[in-house]
């Protein structure tokens, strides 16, 4: 009887064992995800792919760019080498012979002046306001394109020809609806990987090395995304072998600290959050009183309460500090709460009835609502009670983000957190488009119109100082932090990760350049390519290895169950 | 004429459902495009100027006065088209689609489980009232069903899926596995099926075992049930043909109501456990104010809700037929 207890329970161990043992997946790859870098972000074509970083960055490991970026800035990439006109509105782009598209067909200039002349015709709204200043495309000959446009753009080489990608003619000629064009012919690119799998449901995408590519074959075989449960848990168990993070993760970046199995880099997010000031309305339309409230929010506790010291002060002018065209002069409202009663009480809004908080000349109690959506309640919360303290009554409203951009549209509040990507060039500072809405100042935007167009770096960056200087002094908007962000990966598979200067393209801040994995100008012979993929390779299985498992064990259940009912 | 009537009113019951898909939506503050701009991250933000604007709105209809776009609505619908989503540049039924067959599975699997052991545990405890199982039962089953889902999901996801390393810790199926027989890929969906479907069935549990247990509870009490003790019937057979039938008209209903909460409930574990599923899509909808894709999304479940609720009101027929004479 013991006996047949015992190979009962065998043989539910091997039905157990059919059940669960995992399926074979391929070898050789490199797994990046989680919550910021994993998910579905659309069919990666020039069209399809959803209007979100890391969109683009999976578009753009299919498709290339005429220039592209590393860790110091612009490097030739499917132009080898190009020339700018004086009057800065003629360009030059000598083409690199011998690319081929995914299919093999050859890449030639036809292909660049057909893309420019395509997406004219059906723009993305991506690239609508960039291709506003473009003329049109001249072919010279096979390898050479001159693209014209109506006025200087400064910068063009990284917001058009560092973000526009080449798609080729002899696919496209003729696709009515770019935005319903998808199958495997709609990424075809001459990009480092082929698509070769893409679940929406899922969320995860599979891209294998083209082995042809004109910088030379990846250092990865095969390149997965995916949606994780848990990002950091993900990254322990192998299920990942990058993910990326930010803000308050801080806390989950520490406990990877000092781990030997992992690297962290960290770069700045080239992000802000900010406190938009209704311009229009009375008080909020005072200066001084947008000025006073500023003193009046002590940034430091909310980074250090909110997001644990996983962010720095902002720049009031908005830019991210450290890039080129920061401005490192502008006053930094150090939290005051003398300095801003002071500014109140000179505004004559005083607190008449004893009560804590102030009231307006007609006797009415000052009190505002601060709108924010949902994921900034917490620093919204931390401001009520700062200026609380200078007497002002703060009710936080939070409401989501369709809401909140209506109602910042509309004009219809006082005070409004949000935050906003794209610190890391000088666009991201057009009024009133971005990011008051409220504030009118034609000096502003003719500076910012002046510096758009202005090709010599020294003369641009004392514009791009002075728009930063008036944001700083007029406070239509008072930014509170810029968030740090920090990739965290296996060495052991993959060890060329780093950050690109000012973001990828027109500045995505991610760590997935495709530099990364293409190992460009990287190996040296001192190294012998340590950092290629030598992985453990699972021991191949039998097809039907389970199912056959798992067949014997329910006939050794089933026989024995059945046996003992015989008895 | 009974069944007409019946259909009547679902009819009726469509219609106003389309309409609401369709207007409701729109009542909401901002609209479509507000979010090709950027998300809350905003790690590209995109400038939308006026004639941009124009244009999507030409491109997606949403320029038409809006009867209009009602009229092509209700046209498109009627053609079985639902449309283009705004954001995921899709067609809808393909978007909904891809997400209801995963949630539907994993609905069904939970939903069969939960009402199986609900009923059996509920009747089991009212049988043996205030005795030791049934004390035993109902201090388990509530303690067990008050843990919050999302909580259970994680401590399954560490217990099981991490320490034991036993069950795959998210999806719905193992990314780019090759199948060599469609029941490797069963048995593959399986694993992946059962930790979610485990949560799902531990938060439903409760509802349906004191439900079961009150109304059998009542039944019990019932003339119907001393006569047949009387007639010296054994306790299995009275508690399983003459009670628990009964005892199971409640249950019917509650199991039909609970369908359509079930299927944009299992947001929790959708996102827990990062399976697929129509909750998380309705979430991302509703966000996005993604029009086409909102409309399509609440049709097609208002429509599995409905045909739910119609074989719920069938099955009553069934097991009680007294209703069909009313």
């Amino acid at each position: 009887m013991r006996k047949k207890k015992t190979l009962a329970i065998f043989g539910l161990a091997i039905l157990l064992c059919g059940v669960f043992s995992g399926v074979a997946v391929a070898s050789e790859v490199v797994k990046f995800g989680g919550s910021t870098l994993g998910g579905d972000f659309g069919y990666p074509s020039p069209y399809a792919f959803y209007p979100r970083g890391m969109g683009y960055i999976y578009m753009s490991f299919c498709f290339d760019t005429l220039t592209w970026k590393d860790e110091t800035g612009v490097i030739p990439w499917l132009a080898d080498s190009w020339e700018m006109s004086d009057d800065g509105k003629t360009w030059t782009f000598h083409l690199h012979e011998g690319i081929k598209w995914h299919d093999g067909e050859p890449f030639t200039a036809d292909d660049v002046k057909f893309t420019f002349d395509y997406m004219k015709e059906h723009p993305r709204p991506k690239w609508f306001k960039s291709f506003k200043h473009i003329d049109h495309v001249d072919v010279v000959d096979d390898y050479t394109v001159v693209i014209h446009l109506k006025n200087p753009v400064a910068d063009f080489l990284v917001c058009i020809a560092g973000d526009v990608p080449i798609f080729p003619k002899h696919i496209w000629d003729g696709v009515g609806d770019p935005k319903q064009f998808k199958g495997k012919e709609a990424v075809i690119g001459t990009g480092p990987f082929r698509l070769a799998e893409y679940n929406k449901e899922e969320g995860y995408y599979l891209w294998e090395a083209n082995e042809e590519y004109f910088k030379g074959k990846p250092l990865v075989d095969e390149l997965i995304s995916m949606k994780v449960s848990d990002t950091a848990l993900a990254l322990k168990t192998g299920h990942l072998d990058e993910a990326s993070f930010w803000r308050k993760d801080i806390d989950v970046v520490a406990e990877f600290e000092g781990n030997p199995d992992f690297k962290i880099i960290e770069a700045p997010g080239y992000w802000v959050l900010q406190i938009i000031f209704n311009c229009e309305k009375y008080p909020t339309n005072i200066t001084e009183f947008r000025h006073a409230i500023a003193y009046g929010i002590n940034r430091s506790e909310i980074i250090q309460k909110v997001v644990h010291g996983g962010a720095i002060p902002a720049n009031p002018g908005i830019l991210q500090p450290g890039i080129e065209w920061y401005n490192p002069d502008l006053p930094g409202y150090e939290h005051n709460v003398t300095r801003a009663n002071e500014i109140i009480d000179a505004l004559n809004f005083t607190d008449s009835d004893g009560d804590g908080i102030r009231e307006y000349p007609t006797g009415e109690e000052m009190e505002f609502e601060l709108i924010t959506i949902d994921k900034f309640s917490r620093e919204a919360e931390l401001i009520k009670s700062q200026l609380r303290e200078v007497g002002i009554k703060i009710n936080v409203k939070s409401m989501d983000k369709s809401t909140v951009d209506t109602i910042l549209k509309e004009g219809n509040f006082f005070l409004a957190i949000n935050g906003h990507g794209g610190c890391s060039y000088p666009d991201i500072l057009e009024a009133p488009d971005w990011p008051a809405g409220t504030y009118h100042n034609d000096s502003y935007d003719s500076i910012f119109e002046e510096q758009a167009t202005t090709m010599d770096s020294e003369e641009r960056k004392q514009l791009v100082y002075q728009l930063q200087g008036t944001i700083a002094d007029d406070l239509p908007v008072y930014a509170l932090y810029h968030p740090k962000r920090w990739a965290i990966y296996k060495p052991e598979k993959l060890d060329t990760w780093f950050y690109t200067k000012n973001g990828i393209a027109h500045g995505i801040p991610y760590e997935l350049n495709k530099l990364v994995f293409t190992g460009e100008e990287a190996p040296t012979p001192a190294t012998p390519m340590a950092t290629t993929m030598s992985t453990t390779t699972p021991i191949p299985k039998p097809p039907g290895f389970e199912a056959t498992f798992a067949i014997v064990g329910l006939l050794a259940v089933a026989y024995l169950f059945l046996r003992k009912r015989g008895q | 004429m009974h069944r007409i009537t019946k259909i009547i009113s679902y009819i009726i019951l469509i219609i106003s459902i389309l309409s609401f898909n369709f207007f409701l939506p729109r009542v909401m503050p901002g609209d479509p495009l507000s979010f090709l701009t950027g998300g809350p991250a905003m790690d590209m933000p995109i400038v939308l100027d006026k004639e941009m604007r124009a244009k999507l709105l030409a491109y997606y209809g949403l320029d038409k006065p809006l009867q209009q776009q009602f009229y092509a609505y209700m046209l498109g619908i009627l053609h079985g088209d639902l449309g283009w989503s705004v954001y995921f540049n899709a067609p809808v039924s393909e978007i909904v689609i891809g997400g209801l067959k995963w949630t539907l599975l994993l609905v069904g699997a939970a939903t069969a489980i939960y009402m199986v052991l609900g009923i059996l545990l509920g009747a089991i405890s009212a049988w043996n009232r205030c005795g030791k199982r049934d004390v035993g039962l109902l201090t388990f089953v509530l303690s067990i069903s008050s843990f919050p889902s999302f909580f259970l999901g994680m401590l399954f996801i560490i217990l099981l899926g991490v320490n034991l390393s036993f069950f795959p810790i998210s999806g719905a199926q193992t990314p780019f596995a090759e199948y060599s027989t469609p029941f490797e890929a069963a048995l593959d969906a399986f694993r992946h099926l059962l930790l979610p479907a485990m949560t799902l069935v531990i938060a439903h549990i409760g509802g349906i075992y004191l439900l079961m247990r009150n109304s059998m509870l009542n039944v019990i009490g019932e003339d119907y049930i001393l006569t047949a003790r009387a007639k010296g019937l054994s306790e299995r057979y009275i508690m399983h043909t003459h009670a628990m039938k009964n005892a199971l008209l409640p249950i019917i209903t509650m199991i039909a109501l609970r369908a359509g909460f079930m299927i944009s409930g299992t947001i929790f574990v959708e996102t827990v456990f990062a399976y697929p599923g129509v909750g998380r899509l309705l979430y991302d909808a509703v966000t996005y104010r993604d029009y086409p894709l909102l409309q399509g999304a609440f049709l097609i479940i208002t429509l599995v809700i409905i045909t739910a609720n119609f074989v719920a009101d069938m099955t009553y027929a069934h097991l009680d037929p007294r209703v069909k004479h009313e």
